[in-house]
């Protein structure tokens, strides 16, 4: 096999006398300036800084995107100037296609970073995903279809093998599809996709007891999240302050039951046998299911306890093309190879 | 769990055998490449059947703990290497370079304890198959890669035995290894597509740069480095072997050295 099996690509000197040759004795700077963008140095000067970036970005914990982003552009320029100057791309298909795929992943995830989505919710067993959620990052240009998307969450089990191993998550959800409602079972591998977006169910999750809070104005049906169970066993309790209430209430769930054995299997529920613990400023009572309790501004009635699931939102419109050109890139690659070392046996 | 060790100790034997006649064969100048390579395959049939009854006892594939992921890969390396072997005359005495590699595997295999682990929900899917399996023909060509260049570097250095020596020139020897290398900038490739695709099933993300995906990358990266530092400067035949070198030992640390250091959900091994 000869160098030639390599991928060929003149650098800035031997481009600028290609583009010279046959013209007049003078090259133009824009040529010259397009060659040394083509180079294959500065390919090799691109995947340094590239490395170099990618390891400040690990070591240093870096959040933005540029440091990576600079090194991705350059690379963009050097492909096209490439792919622009070298004639042997028009002889080559099968490397103008790689070439051509490499810039088109580049443009794709520019595009993706863009407009992308990213972000967390946690939907209660029975109600609906309302559009809201509790962290999200976005792209400038993320086209904000969120609001139109909803679905409710039915319900969910998650296996737990001995040793308090998490096993397999099936979470029931519905949506409205025009004037017909869709069911699924959504899980490990198995997002929900809606409008583009995707949920994905997490290891988050836990109990929310369901409170009715009645005032003058009206009342109130909803229900308080608890830190994520069991993670967070032995702190199941939780702060806020009901519509129009002057002091906040703190509550706290105290199990009667054992909900998991850490040795054996065990699946995910809401516990039957359980107390509230609520305390208002310095006054301190237990409730249980059906119990009110009358507060500064309202009442507060305990109607049970329900279960919460963490999804994780995720929003690319980018994601097919990405994959097709990047399938696409390996595939003309490897073609490009396969016909240099098909024509020269391995064991000459 | 004996049985499975027993058959393991059976298949090790057999691979040691294999290399340390490779070794004396080339020091020595004798050609037993029948015999090297009957052992191979004698080593491969008996771990074959140890990590079979592994998982048929476990339910699961040897994904999950680090003496799967060595028994797996030990496994792997050696088939890739015993094809190249079989198919490649060229490579033949680069045996005596790669059996050592396997030695220090294997040697870490007897110590690592062969516990069973989880298999998290995440890893029930075919994405795991298609990109291990991907990841280890990456590995596996790159270390033919690396008998190669080992040739080339031993030759240089003038301690090359005759049977090394009366290969073909450097140059032809570096361009087997640079295809070898090719094969693996292929196969890395696509097990990085793969495990995006996995990934966004699984986490709900294509790439977030977690320690693993970092250092598989940083590994793609110094590879694409090599293949274009080949072509633009023309490398001698010996910068070429130690460049690849460098690239085995990268991928060798991201493959057994990171998950020891990684905290996020994405392992490779626990």
């Amino acid at each position: 096999m000869s160098a030639e099996a390599s991928i060929p690509r003149p650098n800035a000197r031997e481009a600028g006398a290609h583009a010279g040759r046959g013209k007049s004795s003078e090259v133009r700077w824009w040529t010259r300036a397009l060659a040394a963008l083509a180079s294959l140095k500065l390919t090799l000067a691109v995947i340094i800084a590239f490395a170099l970036a990618l390891t400040m970005v690990y070591l240093l914990n870096v959040e933005s995107s540029w440091p990576i982003a600079v090194p991705l552009a350059a690379f963009a320029v050097n492909l096209a100037a490439a792919v622009a100057t070298n004639g042997v791309f028009r002889r080559q298909t099968a490397l103008l296609v790689f070439h051509l795929s490499l810039i088109a992943i580049v443009l794709l995830i520019a595009a993706g970073r863009l407009t992308y989505l990213r972000g967390e919710a946690e939907v209660s067993v029975g109600a609906a995903f309302d559009g809201r959620l509790s962290s999200a990052q976005a792209g400038p240009l993320h086209p904000g279809h969120f609001s139109k998307v909803s679905f409710v969450n039915e319900g969910y089990a998650i296996e737990y093998s001995p040793g308090m191993k998490r096993d397999d998550t099936r979470n029931a959800v519905s949506w409205m599809d025009g004037e017909q409602r869709r069911q699924a079972v959504i899980g490990d591998q198995e997002p929900l996709v809606l409008r583009g977006y995707r949920f994905y169910t997490t290891h988050n999750k836990g109990f929310a007891p369901v409170f009715v809070w009645r005032t003058d104005a009206g009342s109130y049906r909803g229900t308080v999240h608890l830190p994520s169970y069991p993670g967070n066993a032995y702190s199941q309790a939780q702060q806020w302050t009901p519509p129009g209430a002057a002091v906040p209430v703190w509550i706290m769930l105290e199990l009667e039951q054992p909900v998991f054995d850490e040795r054996a299997a065990w699946t995910f529920r809401a516990p039957a046998e359980h107390k509230l613990i609520v305390r208002v400023g310095e006054e301190r009572r237990e409730l249980r299911p059906g119990d009110d309790y009358a507060l500064p501004g309202g009442a507060l009635h305990y109607q049970g306890l329900t279960t919460w699931m963490g999804y994780s939102v995720f929003y690319d419109p980018t994601l097919p093309w990405l994959l097709a050109s990047a399938l696409l890139a390996v595939a003309s690659l490897a073609w490009h190879f396969w016909r240099k070392f098909a024509a020269q046996p391995w064991d000459a | 769990m004996t049985a499975e060790l027993t058959w393991l100790w059976g298949g090790v034997l057999a691979y040691v055998a294999a290399g340390a006649l490779a070794i004396v064969a080339a020091v020595m100048d004798r050609k037993p490449e029948r015999t090297v390579l009957a052992l191979m395959v004698l080593g491969l049939i008996l771990h074959t059947v140890s990590i079979a009854l592994r998982w048929s006892r476990l339910g699961h594939g040897p994904f999950i703990t680090l003496f799967e992921i060595l028994s797996s890969n030990l496994w792997s390396l050696t088939l890739v290497f015993a094809l190249a072997y079989w198919r490649v005359r060229a490579v033949r005495p680069a045996a005596a370079v790669v059996m050592p590699i396997l030695f220090i595997m294997m040697g870490w295999l007897m110590v690592a304890s062969p516990g069973e682990g989880h298999l998290p929900p995440t890893y029930r899917t075919v994405w795991l198959y298609v990109h291990i399996g991907l990841g280890k023909v990456f590995l596996g060509s790159v270390l033919v890669a690396v008998g190669i260049a080992g040739i080339v570097l031993l030759r240089a250095r003038n301690l090359a035995p005759a049977r090394m020596a009366a290969l073909p020139d450097d140059r032809r020897m570096e361009n087997l290894a640079f295809r070898f290398m090719m094969l693996g900038f292929i196969f890395e490739t696509l097990m990085l597509i793969a495990g995006a695709i996995w990934a966004q099933r699984a986490w709900g993300r294509y790439w977030s740069w977690d320690p693993l995906e970092t250092w598989s990358f940083l590994t793609w990266l110094t590879l694409a480095f090599f293949l274009h530092l080949r072509v633009t400067y023309r490398l001698q035949p010996r910068h070429a072997a130690v460049a690849i070198l460098v690239v085995f030992v990268l991928a060798f640390l991201t493959f057994f050295g990171v998950p020891f250091i990684s905290t996020a959900p994405h392992k490779g091994a626990v």
